[in-house]
């Protein structure tokens, strides 16, 4: 930045595998969203390889790496970034626009994923219409519009009260069991990066820890609390009732 | 949702703004068609001259063996507020500027003794219901403010040989008929007269307190009543000379005596009109060959002054354009350019959920062009108001009056279908500065290019933008 070279990612490595929730923490300037913007096509290093499906794409051009981002990868972001002039509908439809789907096919994929998210009837709504919570959902269902293999999610729960930050991360979890897509999510809320699978440590451009999250638990079918046996649609612990 | 609908939204997000962009590039837009608009108006104008030159001679070639004298001896001093010195009469108006004064019929007598002279028709004109006028001249809205006559009575002799052989009477008779030999108590209203005194063919009209019937309906109304280079009858009204004589209260008297020689022969005709001058000193004597001559010069002038004034306006018109399309060019640029810097994170988000660089320029072009669009449409709605004041303030005046030799007697003109023009008062016809369907669709089509051509920059912009560091722009 500006004369002084500094390094946002330093001699990192990361491997994650398909159908991973991985939950990257870290303080303010670790470079966590230097490494999604990397993960995501979005930035290039300084050095070094991205490799998606085995193909490094460092070395793609632009118009390539559009049709990644299109195609692949999902974003999700702290700020939402929906299009305030576009309702609900019109904004999970946006990534679709470029690929052949017909505007009906388009709008029906659209319609079910805010049915997904929990957000029936609020379709024609324009975001300054939707609580914080709400955007967000239509930001997940936008993230998952062209069926992407990976969603990249920084800071999802930033700007949301506690109630929702906990629904939003659960939702995320839920994608990754029920559809297998791999999530990568930037946050520094270490009570939200335990609903992960994996919980990473980033410190100055470096993973420094790595620990296991309750999702990973979930997905042998046991209570993270407990330890007694679950079922993948259970929301509750029937044992110990808490929440899943 | 495509993009023409999300670049409307987005458009339609500031209104205000939008508003006043449209508003600011529509003016520009009005200036740069109605400025062609006025050139084209000057160019008809100028053919307007020219075939209302040839029509005038054409007239006047019929009746070369015409001399006509009237009293010189008018008065000036009452003119009032009209352009032309000796007051003068305003075409198509039967206007009046001076007074007029009358001869004693007896000089019929007097003339018909002179060698070589057929016939003689002693006319009498007099103007009635005096009111003050304005008139605006199509360029540049200027207003002229006048004294002119609401009808003109024309008391001509309605003798079957002059009807027969001489043009006294009206042509172009659009109702009923046209006056005949023994006709009394009848008249033959203008169209102008009819609107005027509220009576058609068939029905009664009041004229000075006595009753004449209506026999027939001449000649078309002239709205502008300016009508330039040719006879114009628009507020004559005909009746027999007698008739004529009782009701204005000039028994005895006549205010024209044409007079017809045996051929056109320019020496003949010569000699008649230096007779009659060297008998009666103080009439007015003119042949219409030595008119003839004085319109050939005078539109010859004419014509060179507007053609030198025309190619003088396409230079300024040019210059005005170039200015107008860049004024266009820079406010959709510098318009757009905000625009994109304002939506810097809209733009990275787009990319980040996979718009390409292409998505995103044809995104920002679309805008450009939809604004361009709506300023040439607002562009067309002023310019089809404003285009007479707009090319008038802009481009370089023509002169619409060249000179006036009208008589002194100050006449007014048209007695007669076929009668020549008013002396002298040729100038470019009212050819007012419209937009034609062309230069509409040329307006759009301009306003299209404009806001592509202003909005490609900052639409390459917004393409090249970065997703990452657009991400971070608060």
């Amino acid at each position: 930045m500006g004369k002084r070279k500094i390094s946002a990612l330093a001699g990192l490595n990361l491997q994650v595998n398909k159908g991973e929730f991985i939950a990257i923490m870290g303080p303010s300037g670790s470079g966590k969203t230097t490494l999604l913007n990397v993960l995501g096509c979005l930035d290039k290093p300084t050095s070094g390889k991205a490799i998606l499906d085995n193909v490094d794409v460092t070395k793609l051009p632009e118009k390539k790496l559009c049709e990644i981002r299109r195609n692949k990868i999902g974003f999700i972001f702290q700020t939402f970034n929906l299009l305030p002039y576009l309702n609900a509908v019109e904004n999970v439809e946006l990534p679709m626009e470029s690929t052949k789907k017909s505007n009906s096919e388009r709008k029906k994929r659209a319609r079910e994923l805010l049915e997904m998210v929990g957000l029936s009837g609020r379709e024609e709504h324009r975001p300054q219409r939707l609580s914080a919570g709400e955007q967000q959902r239509v930001a997940i269902a936008r993230a998952l519009a062209n069926d992407p293999a990976i969603v990249l999610a920084d800071e999802p729960t930033g700007n949301l009260d506690t109630k929702n930050k906990f629904e939003i991360v659960r939702l995320l979890g839920k994608l990754n069991i029920d559809q297998g897509t791999t999530i990568i999510m930037v946050t520094h809320d270490g009570q939200i990066a335990t609903h992960a699978e994996r919980i990473l440590l980033l410190n100055d451009g470096k993973i420094t820890k790595e620990r296991q999250g309750i999702l990973l638990t979930k997905k042998k079918l046991m209570c993270p609390y407990c330890g007694d046996k679950i079922q993948p649609s259970d929301e509750r612990c029937p044992s110990c009732k808490k929440r899943l | 949702m495509g993009v023409l609908t999300r670049a409307i939204r987005n458009i339609s997000r500031r209104k205000m703004r939008a508003l006043l962009v449209i508003i600011a590039l529509g003016f520009t837009m009005a200036i740069m068609i109605s400025v062609p608009a006025g050139i084209v108006a000057n160019q008809e104008a100028t053919q307007n001259l020219s075939a209302n030159y040839d029509r005038t001679v054409s007239q006047m070639e019929q009746q070369l063996t015409l001399i006509e004298c009237t009293n010189s001896s008018s008065s000036t001093s009452s003119s009032s507020g009209g352009p032309f010195p000796g007051g003068g009469s305003f075409p198509g108006f039967g206007g009046f500027g001076g007074q007029t004064n009358y001869m004693n019929e007896s000089i019929v007598d007097a003339i018909s003794s002179i060698s070589g002279v057929e016939a003689m028709a002693p006319i009498i004109e007099v103007p009635e219901g005096i009111t003050t006028r304005t008139f605006a001249s199509p360029y540049g809205g200027r207003t002229f403010t006048f004294n002119a006559s609401s009808y003109t009575i024309v008391g001509v002799p309605l003798n079957s040989s002059l009807i027969d052989n001489y043009s006294i009477l009206p042509t172009n008779i659009t109702a009923g008929r046209n006056l005949q030999q023994g006709d009394t108590e009848v008249v033959v209203l203008s169209l102008n007269n009819t609107e005027y005194f509220g009576v058609g063919v068939g029905d009664k009209v009041n004229i000075l307190g006595t009753n004449f019937e209506v026999v027939g309906v001449h000649g078309e109304s002239d709205s502008s009543g300016y009508v330039m280079g040719r006879a114009s009858d628009i507020g004559n009204l005909y009746m027999n000379i007698t008739n004529a004589q009782t009701v204005t209260g000039h028994k005895g008297e006549i205010s024209t005596l044409d007079v017809y020689a045996e051929n056109n022969s320019a020496t003949l005709v010569s000699t008649i009109a230096s007779e009659i001058s060297s008998m009666f000193p103080d009439l007015s004597v003119t042949t219409e060959q030595s008119q003839l001559q004085t319109i050939e010069n005078l539109y010859n002038s004419t014509l060179a002054t507007n053609e030198s004034a025309i190619s003088q306006t396409q230079t300024v018109a040019f210059q005005e354009i170039i200015i107008s399309v860049l004024a266009t060019c820079l406010i959709v640029l510098f318009v757009m350019l905000y625009t994109v810097r304002e939506r810097t994170k809209e733009i990275g988000t787009l990319k980040a959920i996979g718009f390409s660089n292409w998505n995103v320029m044809n995104q920002f072009m679309l805008e450009g062009i939809l604004l361009s669009l709506a300023a040439g449409i607002v562009g067309i709605g002023i310019g089809s108001m404003a285009a007479p004041t707009l090319s008038g303030l802009l481009l370089p005046h023509m002169s619409s009056f060249i000179g006036s030799t009208f008589g002194s007697s100050g006449r007014s003109f048209g007695a007669g279908g076929g009668r020549f023009v008013s002396h002298g008062a040729f100038g470019v016809g009212a050819a007012t500065a419209v937009l034609s369907p062309e230069l509409m669709l040329l307006a759009l089509g301009g306003a299209i290019a404009l806001g592509a051509l202003g909005s490609l920059y900052p639409a390459w912009r917004a393409s090249r933008t970065r997703p990452a560091e657009a991400m971070r722009y608060e």
